[in-house]
Parts: C-alpha cells; sequence; structure tokens
C-alpha cells in the first residue's frame, strides 16, 4: 500500500488547454496527506532528480506522473518507488473531441468534459498506486543446466550452444546413436553463406563434440519418464536402460524432430502399389547407397492425389459416423490417452522442406550421374524459404532439371516405366511423361502429434495442451515469438515446432537455447519470462477463502497451478507468465499480484466520478483495454489525432483473461451506463499474448451477461470487442459506436442509487 | 485419356546453350519477358513458353513453332529479365537450330554451327577456285596474264562464259532449290496438328507475300515496333538504319549483277545491249555498283559497332551472328580491294584479292540456306505464314 505518494505534473505533453494548476490544487486538497507533494513542471524529464530528492526526503513510497503514456517513455523514470502514470496525453487531450462529435478549440481553455476527464484519470491513478504494494520476487534456485530431448540436428546444436554459453546440459536421445534424421542426409542444402552450394553436414563432427564435451551428459536409448517442478528447479526422470535417472535442470530445450507420414497417405499416388515410386526420404538412402539406375526421374510435389482420396475418407467416415455405425469407444476416464494428430495436412505443412529437398536430390543425381538423368520436378507451390532462393537459382541451372508448376492427375504404371499425368502446366499444354522413377515428397509429423514426449507431471496433463490449430507442432504460435510453449520453461527447436531445412533447425536450437538461458536467470531472480519479462508479481492466494473450485487451476493457460487431492491449488510461480487469468477465473477472489488485484482494479471504477443526469452530463462507459494490443492501439489513435467520446473512461489491464465479473458489477452499481471489453482478437488467426486471454473472457461474459439480466440490467450494456494492435484506425470507431449503442439504450437503471 | 507424351531431350538444351542460349536454364517463368515484347502477341506471347520449352529440351515444340520468327530481336526481353536467362539470345537460339538442323545436306548445318566448322567451309570455294584459276593459268601461260591491251582484266583467268557463271548459277540454283524444300518443311511444321479452321475472306500467299515485302521489309516497320518497347534505360543502338543500308546494298549489287549478267548473254543475241567488264567508272551501273559497295560498309560498320557496344550481360552474340557480318564485311572488302588494285593497276594483289573475294561470295551464297542469312526467306515465309493465319 502506497501510503505517501508524489504526483508529477508534466506541463510540457499534456496541452488541450488544461489548467493544470487548478488541476494539481483539486488533487492536493482531495488527497490531503495521502499526497504530501503535487507538483507542476514545465518538462517533467528534467525533473528526475527533483523526484529523487522528494522520494528521500518525504519517504515517498509512490510516485504518479502525469502525462504521456506508460508506453512512451519507458526507462526515463527509474527511481526507487512504485511508478505509474496517468495517459493524460494520448488517451486524454490528443484523442479528445467533443460530446457531440465536433473539433474541440482549446484556445479559450480545456472543454468541461475534459477537464473531468483528466480530474477523474488522475484520481483514479492514485488510488491504483494506493492499492499497489512493491513485488517480492518468488525466486527459485535457478539450477544451471539445460535439458536438451532429442538428438537430432537440432539438440546436438543445442547441446553444444548451451555448453558453449556455460551450462551444463543433459542429452536425451531415445534411439541408439546420435544424430537423428540427419544420419541419413550427409549432404545437405546450404547451410552458411552464400547460401548457393549443397553443403557437407558434418554430422560426425558435431556428434564427437558433443560426446567429447565434459558438460554434456547424454542419454542414449532414453526417454523422458516425468517433468516436474518448475523452470530454475524442474525434476526430470529420465528413462535410461539402466534404469531410471532423477536430474535437476533449469529448462528444457525440446528438439524431438519428426517422423515420416505413414505411407498409407501416399498410396493413392502409387506409394507401396508400384514398385518404383519412393518417398524422398526412401530416395535420399537409395542415392547415397548409389542405387538408383533410374535416368528420368519424377520429383512430384504436387499432392492433390493424396489429399483428395484422404479428404474423400474423412468423409465417408464422417458419414459413417453420423449414421450410428460406429460404437463410442469407452474412454477410461482416469487414464491419459494421447490422441494421434498425424494427417495428411502434415504433407501439405512440409512442402517448404520438401520442395528445398527435391531441388537438392534432383540436382545430386544429375550430378552423380554426369548430367544423363532427366530429374522433372512437378509442383504445385514450389516454396523455398527466405534466402534459400538462391539455391533454388542455382539449382535450377542444371542441364537435367526440369521444373514446371503441374496439376499431376494421375501415377500408373506403363510397361516397364511409369507415366506421369500432368495437366495445366506452364508448357501450355496437358501431357504424359514417362519416368523410370516417381519420388514423393515426405510429410513430417512432429513427434508431439504422436506422443506426449515430454511427459509433465502437471495438474494438466502430461502432454502440451492442443489448441487444436497446429495439427501437434509444439508452436504455440506467440505471433512474433517462436520457441515458446504453452510450458514455461520449455522451448521447442527445429522441426518438432515446424517443417524446416537444415540451416533453420540450426539457427533455431541457438534461439531455444537463448530462451532456455533467460529462462533459468529469469527464475533465479523470481522475475516472469516472456510476454512480461521481468515482471516480480506473481499469483498470491488467500487460502481460507477458497473453495476449492478448481477454476483457477484448469484455466490457467500454461498450466502453472498444481493442486492438492482436495483441490487446493498449488502455485508455481516459475511456470506462471502474470497474466492473471487465475484471478480472472476465482469468484472468491481469494488470488492476487502484489501491484495489480481485484481491489485495486474495483476501487479505480469507483473513483470516476458519474453524473447523475445522463442527458445534459453525458453517459460513463468503462472501457477494460488488454495492454498488450488494445492500449497500444489507443496510443497510436491518440498519436494520430484519432479521437473518441470524451464519456470512456479506459482502464488497461494485462489480459482480458484477468477481467473478473466483479468488475463489471462494480462499474453497474457505481451508475456506469456500459462496459466495454476491449482485447485481442481469438479464435484461428488468435493474437493472444496468453494464448487463451480473450477467448476465456468472451465465455465468462456469457455468465456475467445471465447476472446482469436477473438484476434487470441489459446484457448488451457490456460487450466484449476484437482489436488487432495495428487497428488504430478502428479502434475509435469501436468505442464511438459503442456509445452510441448505449445512448440508445439510454441510463444505466442503476444510475445514482 | 492418353495425352501427348512428353520426349524431353537433354542433348537438345545442351545444343541450344552452345547456340547461344547458354543462360536459359536460369528462366523462372516470370513472363517479364513475354510482356516486355513490344511484338508479341495478348495470345500465347513469347518468349516465355519458347523459354520452358527449351529448358526441358522440346525439340520438337521449338523447331515448330513459328515465334521464333516473329521476334525481331529487340533484346528487350534481355534487357529486363529479372534472371539474366537471356531470352531473346535464347531465340536466336533456337532459330540457329533451324538453321543447323532445316535442310540437308545436314553436315553443313553441323560445320556452320561452330568455329570449328569454318576451315571447311572456307577449304571447298578455295579449292574450286584455286582449280579455275590453275585451268586458267596453264592455258594463258601465266597465273597473273594481263590482257592484249595491257589493263588487268579479271576474266582473263576467272572467265565468265565457262567458269564464273556456271558455277555461280548452279550455287544460285542449288540453293534457292534448297531454300525451297526449307520453306516447304518450315511451312509444314508451322502447320498445327489437326485441322485449322480460317475464318474471313482468304487470300493467295503470294498476295501475302507482297503485303509483307511492301509492308514490312522495305519499310522495316517491324524495327520501329521492335524498339517501341518498355523503356530499358539503355541506348538502343543504330539497328534499323545499319539492317535497311545493309539490306538495300544487297538489292543494289542484285540489280547490278542482274544487268551485267543480262548484258553479258543477253549482248550475246542483241549486241546493243552488250555489257563489257571491267566497266568504266563513269558507267552508270559502275556508279550505283560502287553506291552499293559503300551503302554496305556503312551498314555493316552500324551493325558492327551495335554488337561491339552492347551490354555483355543481356546481350551475347554467337558464332552465327559473327559468321554473317565477318562473312559480309570480307566480301565487301575484297570486291573493294580488287577494284582499287585494279585501278592502281597492282598485277598480283588484284588477283589474289579477287580470287579471295570469289572465295567469300560463295561462301555467303553457297552456305545461306544454313546460316544467319537464312533469315531473310525463313523468317517471310514465316511471316507471310503468320499473315495467312491470323497469329501477328
Amino acid at each position: 500500500m502506497a501510503e505517501k505518494i508524489g504526483v508529477y505534473f508534466d506541463v510540457q505533453n499534456i496541452g488541450g488547454g488544461l489548467d493544470v494548476e487548478a488541476l494539481a490544487a483539486r488533487t492536493r486538497e482531495k488527497w490531503g496527506d495521502f499526497v504530501p507533494i503535487v507538483k507542476v513542471c514545465s518538462v517533467l524529464a528534467d525533473a528526475v532528480d527533483e523526484i529523487n530528492a522528494d522520494i528521500s526526503s518525504q519517504q515517498l513510497d509512490g510516485v504518479l506522473l502525469c502525462g504521456v503514456s506508460p508506453r512512451a517513455e519507458i526507462g526515463v523514470y527509474r527511481v526507487p518507488a512504485q511508478v505509474e502514470y496517468v495517459n493524460l496525453r494520448e488517451q486524454c487531450v490528443l484523442s479528445y473531441k467533443n460530446p457531440d462529435g465536433s473539433q474541440p478549440d482549446f484556445s479559450g481553455g480545456a472543454p468541461e468534459p475534459l477537464a473531468i476527464m483528466a480530474a477523474d484519470y488522475v484520481n483514479m491513478g492514485v488510488v491504483k498506486l494506493q492499492k499497489s504494494q512493491p513485488p517480492d520476487s518468488a525466486t527459485v534456485s535457478g539450477v544451471r543446466r539445460v535439458l536438451v530431448i532429442g538428438g537430432g540436428i537440432s539438440g546436438l546444436t543445442a547441446a553444444l550452444e548451451a555448453a558453449a554459453t556455460g551450462y551444463e546440459v543433459v542429452l536425451v536421445e531415445k534411439s541408439e546413436q546420435l544424430g537423428g534424421a540427419a544420419v541419413n542426409i550427409p549432404v545437405s542444402s546450404p547451410l552458411v553463406p552464400n547460401w548457393t552450394e549443397k553443403q557437407s553436414v558434418n554430422l560426425n563432427m558435431k556428434i564427437s563434440a558433443v560426446v567429447g564435451n565434459p558438460d554434456i551428459t547424454v542419454y542414449l536409448k532414453s526417454q523422458m519418464e516425468t517433468l516436474g517442478g518448475q523452470p530454475g528447479e524442474f525434476k526430470a526422470t529420465i528413462a535410461a536402460p539402466q534404469g531410471p535417472v532423477s536430474i535437476d535442470v533449469g529448462a528444457v530445450v525440446l528438439a524431438t524432430g519428426w517422423k515420416p507420414l505413414d505411407n498409407k497417405y501416399l498410396a493413392p499416388m502409387g506409394l507401396e502399389c508400384f514398385a518404383n515410386v519412393v518417398t524422398a526420404a526412401e530416395f535420399g538412402k537409395r542415392l547415397l547407397a548409389g542405387n538408383v539406375s533410374a535416368r528420368r526421374i519424377a520429383f512430384v510435389l504436387d499432392t492433390t492425389i493424396a489429399e483428395d482420396a484422404a479428404r474423400d475418407a474423412a468423409e465417408a467416415a464422417a458419414q459413417q459416423a453420423q449414421d450410428g455405425k460406429m460404437a463410442e469407444e469407452e474412454k477410461d476416464a482416469g487414464k491419459f490417452v494421447k490422441e494421434d494428430l498425424e494427417s495428411i495436412r502434415h504433407l501439405a505443412y512440409s512442402n517448404a522442406v520438401n520442395s528445398v529437398g527435391m531441388l537438392r536430390l534432383a540436382d545430386s543425381v544429375c550430378e552423380q550421374t554426369d548430367d544423363a538423368t532427366q530429374a522433372f520436378i512437378l509442383y504445385k507451390n514450389m516454396t523455398v524459404p527466405g534466402i534459400l532462393e538462391r539455391f533454388y537459382k542455382k539449382m535450377q541451372d542444371r542441364l537435367g532439371v526440369m521444373m514446371t508448376k503441374a496439376d499431376v492427375t494421375a501415377i500408373r504404371e506403363a510397361g516397364n516405366h511409369l507415366v506421369v499425368e500432368c495437366k495445366n502446366t506452364l508448357l501450355g499444354m496437358d501431357f504424359d511423361l514417362e519416368v523410370d522413377l516417381v519420388v514423393l515428397p515426405t510429410g513430417m509429423v512432429p513427434t508431439t502429434a504422436k506422443d506426449a514426449v515430454v511427459r509433465f507431471d502437471y495438474r494438466q496433463g502430461p502432454d502440451f495442451p492442443d489448441l487444436q490449430l497446429f495439427d501437434g507442432f509444439t508452436d504455440s504460435n506467440y505471433i512474433c515469438f517462436p520457441y515458446e510453449t504453452r510450458r514455461t520453461g520449455v522451448y521447442a527447436a527445429g522441426c518438432v515446432r515446424q517443417p524446416m531445412t537444415m540451416d533453420a533447425c540450426e539457427e533455431d536450437a541457438c534461439g531455444a537455447v537463448l530462451k532456455a538461458a533467460q529462462c533459468i536467470e529469469a527464475a533465479s531472480r523470481g522475475v516472469a519470462v516472456h510476454p512480461r519479462s521481468g515482471d516480480a508479481s506473481y499469483p498470491v492466494f488467500n487460502f481460507v477463502r477458497c473453495t476449492q473450485c478448481k477454476r483457477c487451476t484448469e484455466e490457467c493457460p500454461f498450466g502453472a497451478l498444481d493442486d492438492d487431492e482436495k483441490g487446493t491449488p498449488k502455485p508455481n510461480p516459475a511456470r506462471c507468465r502474470r497474466c492473471g487469468t487465475c484471478f480472472g477465473a476465482c469468484p472468491e477472489r481469494v488470488i492476487s499480484f502484489a501491484d495489480y488485484n481485484i481491489d485495486q482494479i474495483g476501487s479505480m471504477i469507483r473513483e470516476v466520478v458519474v453524473p447523475k443526469d445522463f442527458r445534459r452530463e453525458g453517459p460513463r462507459v468503462l472501457v477494460l483495454a488488454c495492454e498488450n494490443d488494445a492500449y497500444p492501439a489507443l496510443d497510436m489513435a491518440g498519436m494520430r489525432r484519432r479521437t473518441w467520446n470524451p464519456y470512456v473512461r479506459i482502464i488497461p489491464v494485462r489480459c482480458l483473461g484477468s477481467v473478473n465479473a466483479i468488475w463489471v458489477s462494480d462499474a453497474m452499481s457505481k451508475g456506469f451506463d456500459g462496459v466495454m471489453l476491449l482485447g485481442c482478437k481469438y479464435g484461428d488467426d488468435y493474437q493472444c499474448h496468453f494464448v487463451k486471454g480473450s477467448e476465456i473472457c468472451s465465455r465468462r461474459k456469457e455468465n456475467i451477461a445471465e447476472t446482469l439480466n436477473r438484476l434487470g440490467v441489459q446484457p448488451e450494456r457490456v460487450e466484449q470487442l476484437e482489436v488487432g494492435i495495428d487497428e488504430y484506425d478502428k479502434v475509435p470507431d469501436l468505442i464511438d459506436g459503442f456509445v452510441s449503442r448505449i445512448m440508445d439504450m439510454g441510463p444505466n437503471p442503476f444510475k445514482g442509487m | 485419356m492418353a495425352q501427348y507424351t512428353l520426349q524431353p531431350d537433354i542433348n537438345f538444351v545442351r545444343e541450344l546453350q552452345d547456340a547461344g542460349g547458354d543462360n536459359l536454364k536460369r528462366c523462372y517463368q516470370c513472363a517479364t519477358c513475354a510482356v516486355a515484347c513490344p511484338l508479341s502477341p495478348a495470345n500465347a506471347p513469347y518468349p516465355r513458353k519458347e523459354m520452358v520449352w527449351a529448358s526441358w529440351g522440346l525439340k520438337d515444340k521449338l523447331m515448330k513453332d513459328v515465334d521464333i520468327w516473329l521476334c525481331h530481336n529487340c533484346g528487350n526481353c534481355s534487357d529486363l529479365c529479372p534472371r539474366g536467362a537471356r531470352p531473346a539470345d535464347a531465340m536466336a537460339a533456337a532459330r540457329n537450330m533451324v538453321y543447323k538442323d532445316l535442310t540437308e545436306p545436314s553436315i553443313i548445318g553441323k560445320w556452320m554451327s561452330g568455329i570449328a566448322g569454318l576451315p571447311y567451309l572456307f577449304l571447298i570455294p578455295a579449292a574450286l577456285w584455286l582449280v579455275v584459276w590453275s585451268l586458267r593459268a596453264a592455258a594463258k601461260g601465266s597465273y597473273f596474264p594481263r590482257a592484249a591491251d595491257g589493263r588487268i582484266v579479271f576474266g582473263e583467268i576467272f572467265y565468265g562464259d565457262y567458269t564464273i557463271d556456271p558455277i555461280f548459277i548452279i550455287t544460285f540454283f542449288g540453293a534457292c532449290f534448297i531454300l525451297y524444300r526449307g520453306v516447304r518443311k518450315l511451312w509444314e511444321m508451322f502447320k498445327p496438328e489437326g485441322n485449322m479452321l480460317v475464318i474471313g475472306q482468304k487470300k493467295s500467299w503470294i498476295r501475302h507475300l507482297a503485303g509483307v515485302l511492301m509492308d514490312e521489309i522495305v519499310t522495316h516497320r517491324k524495327f520501329d515496333d521492335c524498339e517501341d518497347g518498355p523503356t530499358t534505360g539503355k541506348a538502343a543502338g543504330s539497328r534499323k538504319l545499319g539492317h535497311m543500308l545493309l539490306v538495300y546494298s544487297f538489292v543494289i549489287l542484285a540489280f547490278v549483277t542482274a544487268v551485267v549478267a543480262l548484258g553479258h548473254w543477253g549482248g550475246k543475241i542483241v549486241p546493243a545491249i552488250e555489257v563489257h567488264t571491267p566497266m568504266s567508272l563513269t558507267f552508270p551501273v559502275k556508279i550505283l555498283a560502287n553506291i552499293g559497295a559503300l551503302l554496305m560498309l556503312c551498314g555493316l560498320a552500324a551493325l558492327t559497332a551495335r554488337r561491339l557496344t552492347q551490354d555483355r550481360l543481356n546481350h551475347v552474340s554467337n558464332f552465327q551472328d559473327w559468321y554473317l557480318l565477318g562473312i559480309i564485311w570480307l566480301v565487301a572488302c575484297t570486291g573493294i580491294l580488287s577494284q582499287c588494285f585494279r585501278l592502281a593497276d597492282a598485277l598480283k594483289p588484284a588477283f589474289v584479292a579477287y580470287y579471295f573475294h570469289l572465295v567469300f561470295v560463295w561462301m555467303l551464297f553457297a552456305y545461306l540456306p544454313w546460316s544467319k542469312l537464312g533469315h531473310f526467306v525463313y523468317r517471310t515465309a514465316a511471316l507471310v505464314y503468320v499473315r495467312m493465319y491470323g497469329r501477328s
């Protein structure tokens, strides 16, 4: 609880004709002893020394800076007290327009609604600080050891990188030798600049470097038995040939790679029907063994035949299920059963890797036979990722490599050769191609689609939670953040995350190791990792009031909470990403963060002055804005002079997932006429920093609507709207649209009660 | 349904690369070339499709393609190609392949396709004219005889009635016959499989030929259209002027030759029109001949300068290009030198120059069906064909 707060006004960043001195005087008057210092500074950034002096002379424990958005001057005000910002520039003055929608004239001083809004925001800021405490960090030991699961190219690279960064490494490999899929690819697509030549992988050098490194312990023929605990102090149990081995690790790099797609999916293209139809992986092996005598080879990247067959089969199966012929499988409720996520879609996902791979194989076979081989590449999409475009160009020069976009409509046997039927080609005609061998792409199915690989000892189960978006790939798809999984401290690298070429696997491994290192360091300091990196707060439970309803443990997007037999939650602060979804879920409101809690936001809501006369003094609308996407979008809108109705009051929240229904009740009983929940998009293209926040919020909103209905308040007074961080041009219209709907509805029936 | 079965031929790709299309494999089918080409029609435009046929070694498709002849080689496509695949040079290479393979005896085509065949091509006429020279020398008692009045008369050695004229008449009509067969063959190849329906009034091919000659060859109109593409920021060079000068010089010299031949052989029947060679310098036919020679030098200079100053990255002249320019240079220079030495009364140099002149002139005409000069027949045939069947 901040009890002595200094309030500073940044005049140069306020403007709008606001009478800052009057605002300061009112603040002083209202808060009295709580705010021993209220200062009006012409340039606040020049007053940092003054603030520091005030803190030490007055023993201030909170500083409220009224001026710019908290996002604008990050790092300027590092002072030994809690700092809070009042966003008077972007979301107050710059975005102000008159209630009738006309542009304001500030020459005669601030219009009244603007002055009221500024005063509200300052008071809300003071309350926010009052209800906030400096967080103490929940530090854990931070074991400086990285567990790498998988000994393929990504795993080996990760192990070497982690060791070189100064961490001990435990490498777990399922098979009896290191190398993984790379064993069959001694020469790969380019690994280093100039990105034009095929390159020797030098796998053996990498393996001996790993084996010879004293900091790396390798467990062959081993798998994970369980992974429990939390980042910085995970307890890994490895099922090794000599029996289970228990090891403490700080973080995990998951590099378990892929398995080839079942051949049955490619049977419609002739695989296993015709002797001379093989997958790229098989062809690579034959080429390596010198067993390729075919001189006319079709590399077929268009897999439409297989995709159509799989779709028809799925439809037939669905039809059958609908007809009720399928017996419902009884599931053993207590036992975890891994759903097999392998599907034909993995073939399409692997197209880029297959494009590059087939170019390499086609070039290699031509090279081996002194250009006596004709290698036809028939593609639907020739996808070469990034700079490998250069490799494509180089491979194209090879005399025997002939490429065309084509719809491959049939592959059949005719005498001692095969015929590939092609339509819609670049050659301007449909044609048959007589070949001796057909090479089909390899579908790369991530190991995590088939198996729970890591086997977490977590309340939410041993597997990664499935979003039903990625067909088993571990990527949690934070839009801009690779490696992250939905299990804090476990970072995915290589083809388990996304089908990728070998150069990308190496780069990926480096990235994942950096994340693992960050995680260990963050855990040892008790602060959060991405996306709230460095946040020292963590959820604190008031177990006295907990009813063991388990909502928090079930809804946590990261599985941070375990529980005991009775259902009492057991927090693991180092697994927590500090989104607040748990306290949004809690009906008893027993969860709080030191600097972010139910009472704090509720008090801020109650601090807004809500006039009784709806028609004359306007409505009041509360906007709870996600601070990751919606809040920056609002800032940007303000910076670009987009304006919105002056009767809204915006409060940033960590995530819409942290919105507790009580806040809506608080607002309604205070007399607010509407509550707008402004968050990021959810669904297939979700943008939530915490994966599920806005989706969870939308589900909770239904309950809120029910409650409101019971109370006689129209549920339409609460709306959730989606906004992308780049949609600053749309967000003012969203707000104005909502306000006008509220105006049509009339005042909140509870107003003034 | 059984479809057309593709017959890719890697050796054909290799030959095309050797014939000037060395970068053709680089093409990634973006079709910038087909858009850049000012002549290419909207319907099945070139040279994009020719590039993929070339890289797949589809000899059949490429040899039968009338579009390679519609290209007038402005080089816009090569300038704008993002991959440096040089489509213009690939098209030229495809034409070279037609010169090489279209007509018999194919050994000449083979010799014409690279520098290695050049000695054979040279030695044949060199030996021929040497035999003529030695036979006449034996008869005259000297390798360098003077006429009775002391003048230098080339007819003393290279006697028209029995040596030059019969040999050139055979050569000329032989070449014409081979070209005729070549054009027939080409024409058959142009025709698509199956039946073609031509809508509208048909004209005879003669009238279309007249149209091509008047509309395009006399005016060189296509050269202007051809340059009129997207700006490539590069100097265009004086292609039209050089080519026009050269064409007109050939027309003039052909006319002069015809007049002299008519005068010589006709004079035997009607003495009034008899022409005696060497003609006096002031004789109108001689004046015209010398004007033709000068025009030829100017045209050659312009075209050679253009090739030498072209951007080497996007335009590479192939063997056929240089062979044709070279042989015309040699014909022109030895012809002019013969006349100069004769007038300067330099006996031996005059005969030697004249000997070489005969060798090179024979090379120019005898090998015409297999050389780039064949384009004047094959391209004309293609232009007539497309006029008849509505592809412009």
